[in-house]
């Protein structure tokens, strides 16, 4: 009996130390040739990104991930001594907080320029979007009908008392669309949009965005309030979920929220010209189309063309002009507004 | 899982023993492993404004205490009425299974409680298996109650454990004493077995409570956030240090006033137990009817806790198309609990060795080496960098831009922060399993000729090594699931299973988190299992904690 548990330990340390990592290597070293990016995106699009550039420049890239605001904490904690050449954020809110954590040099790049709308890259080019994403409100088709939603102020009204879904405020995407309509109507109508829509919810906020379109289907609520791709998502994925469902496109007034995937260089990037080959490569034609096609996300650059039965169903629409510095500017105090609006 | 010195060794005088070295230093290195992280977290609390506490109060804190508090209330309530009624079947009764069950029913502690709500979310969820088959009648597995569900039948094993432990010493024989003075089956187990039990039931249910406080994944899954959420999110989100350590101070104090819990209940227990240990009386046959209801109330915890979620991931991992095989982060993952569990082996055999042969003050350390248990991984990990920070300042002034970067984490970091938590694992398990080692095999090996150090090297550990490879096993197990410390302290580029499959999860992606989360289950499956037979071969659960 007492043989298997020192088995069962001297396999252990056996298998993990065959495979320790090689820690001779200094990955700040700085050889041109090894591209660090530190990410909280985990899609296969960045993978299949990664992979084309690797193709195209023949550097080799060492991709580290974390969870969004983990990442820029782990970053800032490790002061000037991360080996980070690109640092890719999920959303403009933890974009913003890499900038006020001075974690990215400038970039200047007139092809960057030419490619990335205004709205959607920093001023001193900082960072720039390679994606972006809606936020829409999904509906149960047989219980709304189309002409009662007009644009996101209708969740607020009385007549969608006890059929809202939406996910806690705690969470970025629901942070910057506030901090978008912060912008759009003033802080005092944003509380009180904030307020009604707390008071219309069929339960309390609950999961990420695809629970939200589950509990559509399940009849818990007739709207959430969604990122686009994840109901693009269930739609490919779990067709059986998003039947009955339909996607409806808040136009009205400015126009959809859309938030924004980006980049920027690391200031303490060892390998500054690979970096910038690597914003540049990430804006292609070809890149770009990675985001779509395989993450069903639209692209940062307008003109690309793609391919994506999904998302070509979902329509078109008007995206909110809204420069994406806004978002993170307004953050705090969106915050601050949903703690007030009890939106748990 | 945790420590436990069972009735002989407090029972029994500590004769010295002579070891050739002074084992004070192991004992004194364990104590400060779990005592500086909270001194550096009373520092930066102390430090910082109250500010983010005061919002924090008016508006999330109320919600983080409520969660808590009944969170800890559900798991208590779930943990007794799975694991209590099972121990006394399997200590009371022959029906079929019972030998299996015996130590099947502690595998579920190789599920992580996060994995588990994985796997219940995608299944009840709409678009899942159970919900399809019910129509959307069964509630989606979600915030509060849903979380309850999910701890209770993950942490149940360690009520089962203790109570199976205590019943088996005399609850079985003291239910005969009273059915022989007419008592009827049920009055026995309720008058007489179930209160001499509840000590250690007690201990069981502290434990289990403790697991759930400590939890981070599972909550922040299932939309109930408790302090632990509160604490990371003020580290992360927020990037508020200070209110971060305050938080973490409040849960802190609550685990330690459990953690006191469970101790007087398993002081009380050794005192209901000094009449000596008794041969527990045979066990009585069941009907073949009531033998399979029997059966069946066995199995339902264990497919609950363990046979369906799993079941689910494997479905999960085969279904899905693309798959990125995750062989950095099982590298990590063996890695960090592989070094873990061989220091607090030896960690734990050193502190053992102090509260042996050395004074008060060695005991004294050993005996705050214990509370490390008490400490969530969120707030060792708070603490460690804490402590790393102020180290990174004095090297800073006083070498400059030489300095090395010390502060942020590291594996070092990871490793200090789990030795925080489990040396604690070890110690218990290694002072039983030395107390059972009588010293006249000292004293004989002595006279024979042998020097101190072979003493230990070939009659000590020989006899002990059971006891303290079975602490390394849990040792090894815990650290592989341990998430909030590893997501805090782990070096950016380095990957665990459990923060990959928590990665994939918080992005709403569960088919791609099931495959790390299988790997955790199935690495940590058979590590369980010599565990749980070895400690039920023991006839005794001294390891568990």
């Amino acid at each position: 009996m007492r043989i298997i548990p020192t088995i069962a330990i001297l396999a252990g340390i056996l298998v993990a130390s065959c495979g320790s990592p090689d820690s001779s290597g200094d990955p700040g070293a700085g050889d041109g040739q090894t591209l660090t990016i530190y990410s909280s995106r985990h899609y296969d699009s960045d993978y299949a990104l990664y992979e084309a550039f690797e193709e195209a420049t023949g550097a080799t890239v060492e991709a580290i991930e974390a969870d969004g605001d983990l990442l820029v904490e782990r970053i800032s904690a490790t002061g000037g001594r991360n080996p980070a050449d690109v640092i890719i954020t999920a959303d403009a809110g933890r974009l913003w907080r890499a900038e006020q954590a001075n974690l990215f040099a400038p970039v200047r790049s007139d092809l960057l320029d030419a490619r990335v709308p205004a709205t959607m890259r920093h001023p001193d080019g900082l960072w720039f979007a390679i994606s972006t994403r809606a936020r829409v409100i999904v509906y149960a088709e047989d219980r709304v009908d189309a002409s009662e939603l007009t644009g996101y102020a209708s969740l607020a009204e009385p007549a969608f008392r006890g059929r809202v879904c939406a996910r806690s405020s705690g969470n970025v995407y629901n942070i910057s669309l506030l901090a978008a309509l912060i912008d759009r109507w003033g802080s005092d109508a944003a509380q009180q949009w904030a307020e009604g829509v707390a008071a219309n919810f069929g339960r309390e906020p609950l999961g990420g965005d695809s629970d939200q379109i589950r509990a559509v289907a399940a009849g818990e609520c007739d709207v959430a309030i969604v990122n686009h791709y994840y109901f693009a998502r269930l739609m490919g994925s779990e067709p059986d979920v998003t039947e009955g469902l339909a996607l409806f496109w808040p136009n009205a007034e400015q126009g959809v929220h859309v938030n924004i995937s980006g980049m920027g260089m690391s200031r303490n990037a060892p390998n500054p010209e690979l970096a910038q080959e690597f914003l540049e490569f990430a804006v292609s034609d070809e890149a770009q189309r990675f985001f779509a096609e395989l993450t069903n996300e639209y692209p940062a650059v307008a003109s690309v063309t793609y391919e994506n039965a999904v998302l070509d169903e979902l329509g078109d629409f008007e995206a909110d002009p809204l420069a994406a510095t806004v978002l993170g500017e307004n953050q705090a105090e969106a915050q601050r507004l949903f703690d007030r609006a009890g939106w748990q | 899982m945790a420590v436990t010195a069972d009735g002989t060794a407090r029972g029994r005088p500590r004769l010295p023993l002579r070891l050739g070295f002074n084992p004070t230093p192991f004992a004194v290195a364990a104590a400060l492993l779990c005592v500086a992280p909270i001194v550096a977290l009373l520092a930066i609390s102390l430090g910082g404004g109250s500010d983010h506490l005061r919002h924090l109060a008016d508006t999330q804190l109320g919600l983080y205490a409520w969660n808590s508090a009944a969170l800890a209330a559900i798991t208590a309530i779930g943990t007794v009425l799975l694991g209590v009624p099972s121990a006394w079947l399997i200590a009371r009764y022959r029906f079929p299974g019972r030998g299996f069950f015996s130590w099947g029913l502690a595998l579920p502690l190789a599920m992580p409680a996060y994995v588990a709500a994985y796997a219940w979310v995608s299944m009840t969820a709409a678009g899942g298996p159970v919900f399809a088959a019910s129509g959307g009648a069964l509630p989606t597995v979600r915030g509060l109650i849903g979380a309850g569900f999910v701890f209770s039948f993950a942490y149940y094993p360690y009520v089962f454990l203790l109570a199976r432990q205590a019943f088996e010493t005399h609850g079985t024989g003291a239910a005969d004493a009273a059915r022989s003075l007419g008592a009827g089956p049920f009055r026995s187990f309720a008058e007489v077995a179930l209160p001499l039990a509840r000590p250690a039931i007690m201990a069981g249910v502290a434990l289990a409570v403790m697991e759930t406080l400590a939890d981070y994944g599972a909550v922040d899954f299932l939309g109930a956030p408790t302090f632990t959420v509160g604490i990371i999110r003020a580290w992360g989100s927020f990037g508020e240090p200070a209110a971060a350590a305050q938080l973490a101070l409040i849960l802190l104090f609550a685990m330690m006033l459990l953690f006191g819990v469970e101790r007087a209940a398993r002081k009380r227990r050794s005192v209901a137990e000094r009449g000596g240990r008794q041969h527990p009386p045979p066990r009585l046959p069941l009907s073949p009817a009531k033998g399979w209801l029997a059966f069946a109330l066995c199995v339902t915890p264990l497919a609950i806790g363990l046979i369906v979620p799993g079941g689910r991931l494997v479905q999960l991992a085969i279904e899905i198309e693309a798959i990125r095989f995750p062989f950095d982060a099982l590298r990590g993952t063996l890695i960090l609990a592989t070094a873990s569990a061989l220091i607090a082996a030896m960690l734990g055999l050193g502190a053992a060795y102090a509260a042996r042969t050395g004074g008060r003050f060695a005991r004294g350390a050993v005996r705050a080496a214990h509370a490390g248990y008490a400490i969530p991984g969120a707030v060792a990990a708070l603490g460690v960098l804490g402590v790393l920070g102020y180290v990174q300042q004095l090297a800073d002034t006083g070498m400059g831009a030489a300095a090395p970067a010390i502060a942020g984490g590291g594996i070092l970091a990871l490793l200090f922060a789990y030795q925080a938590r489990f040396a604690a694992a070890a110690i218990g398990p290694a002072e039983s399993a030395l107390a059972r080692i009588s010293p006249s095999l000292d004293h004989a090996a002595r006279t024979l000729g042998s020097r101190p150090g072979a003493v230990i090297l070939r009659v000590h550990l020989p006899l002990a090594f059971g006891g303290i490879a079975t602490a390394a096993l849990l040792v090894f197990i815990e650290v592989m699931k341990e998430l909030p410390a590893t997501m805090i302290l782990r070096p950016i580029d380095f990957e665990t299973l459990a923060v990959t499959a928590h990665n994939y999860a918080s992005d709403e992606r569960l088919a791609q988190a099931a495959l790390p989360s299988l790997m955790l289950v199935a690495i940590g499956l058979p590590a369980m299992i010599i565990v749980a037979r070895l400690v039920s071969a023991n006839g005794r659960s001294e390891a568990v904690h």
